[in-house]
């Protein structure tokens, strides 16, 4: 090869390995924060704050495509990925024991994610507030 | 001394060039582990809304509430129906580990409008004219079992060793009692909950 192309080749290369190391940083930018650990904190204090902050009787949905699309990749069923106990809500997208959190509002909270016609998860999760009813 | 040909002198710059780019990457890994890696802080926020649950429960549309009245005077055992009326509990999830039980705290003082204004005149600490309280008694300046006790504050506003350990919010409102007195009733509000909103 003549020197004119040694030259090229090394400047192709150079700015190859340059790009591949951008984008590395990049894919690992974007993996962190929507990675099931931060998700699930992320989402388990959002709904605590909602239910805090809601009265009986609220229906109130919330936007998990995020989440959705990290519990299919990790094999999680949509439907699964909120838990309401009592007052703790325990979010989990990942085969892991996931993130609880709890609320101080003393009220019946029922959570499940919504589908459209034809049965598929529409992203939403739908969350029902009612009186707690005594004994419960 | 050996000149470097210009060839060299670009494989040494190349070399410079990527340990330039492994440190800014080190760096942006550090960040981003140490930005992802402390807790969201959501007890300003829940503090807040703590308060503001309290408040509705006291005061609704400007007039306190017939429960917190016997006759002329105010009832004194409402401390125990308080949170069942209010629809609050203290009950939390594991992994709080050490830290002291219950996570909450809230103390309601109610003053008499009249009591805030001679304050101008008497100079003195004003007593609330009625006070109640539950929770983790840790984390607030004042001592509500002193029989003089003239009001709760946030424990070191601002302070960052506080904030550590704690999330207070002081909220006020003018409501009217039954007999048509005026008071402005203070709540104050302490989230603890540190293992899970702080790094440790």
């Amino acid at each position: 090869m003549n020197k004119r192309g040694t030259i090229l080749v090394e400047n192709v290369v150079f700015i190859i390995i340059n790009l591949i190391f951008l984008s590395l940083l990049v894919i690992f930018l974007l993996k962190q924060s929507s990675g099931a650990i931060v998700l699930e904190q992320t989402y388990s204090k959002q709904i605590a704050m909602l239910v805090d902050s809601a009265r009986p009787v609220m229906v109130i949905k919330m936007d998990m495509e995020k989440g959705r699309k990290v519990a299919e990749k990790n094999g999680i069923d949509f439907n699964n990925v909120v838990k309401i106990d009592g007052n703790i809500v325990q979010v989990k997208l990942s085969s892991k024991a996931g993130y609880t959190y709890a609320f101080f509002n003393d009220v019946d909270v029922s959570a499940y994610a919504e589908r459209d016609d034809s049965g598929k998860y529409t992203s939403m999760y739908v969350f029902t507030i009612n009186n707690k009813v005594s004994g419960k | 001394m050996k000149r470097m040909s210009k060839r060299g002198t670009d494989k040494v710059l190349s070399l410079y060039w990527f340990v330039l780019l492994t440190i800014i990457a080190g760096g942006i890994f550090a960040m981003v582990y140490v930005f992802y890696g402390a807790p969201y802080d959501v007890r300003g926020i829940e503090s807040g809304l703590f308060a503001e649950k309290i408040a509705d429960c006291i005061s609704k549309k400007g007039v306190i509430d017939s429960d917190f009245f016997s006759g002329k005077d105010f009832n004194r055992n409402i401390n125990e129906t308080f949170m069942k009326k209010c629809s609050i509990t203290f009950n939390v999830e594991d992994g709080y580990g050490d830290e002291p039980d219950p996570q909450y705290l809230y103390i309601v003082e109610f003053y008499k409008s009249a009591d805030l204004i001679n304050i101008k005149y008497t100079n003195q600490p004003v007593k609330p004219a009625f006070y109640f309280y539950r929770g983790n008694l840790n984390f607030y300046v004042g001592n509500v079992n002193d029989p003089n006790y003239a009001g709760s504050h946030c424990l070191q506003e601002g302070d960052k060793t506080y904030t550590r350990l704690e999330e207070c919010n002081e909220r006020r409102l003018y409501s009217t009692g039954e007999d048509g007195e005026q008071y402005l009733i203070k709540i104050l509000s302490v989230i603890i909950k540190s293992q899970k909103n702080v790094r440790q």
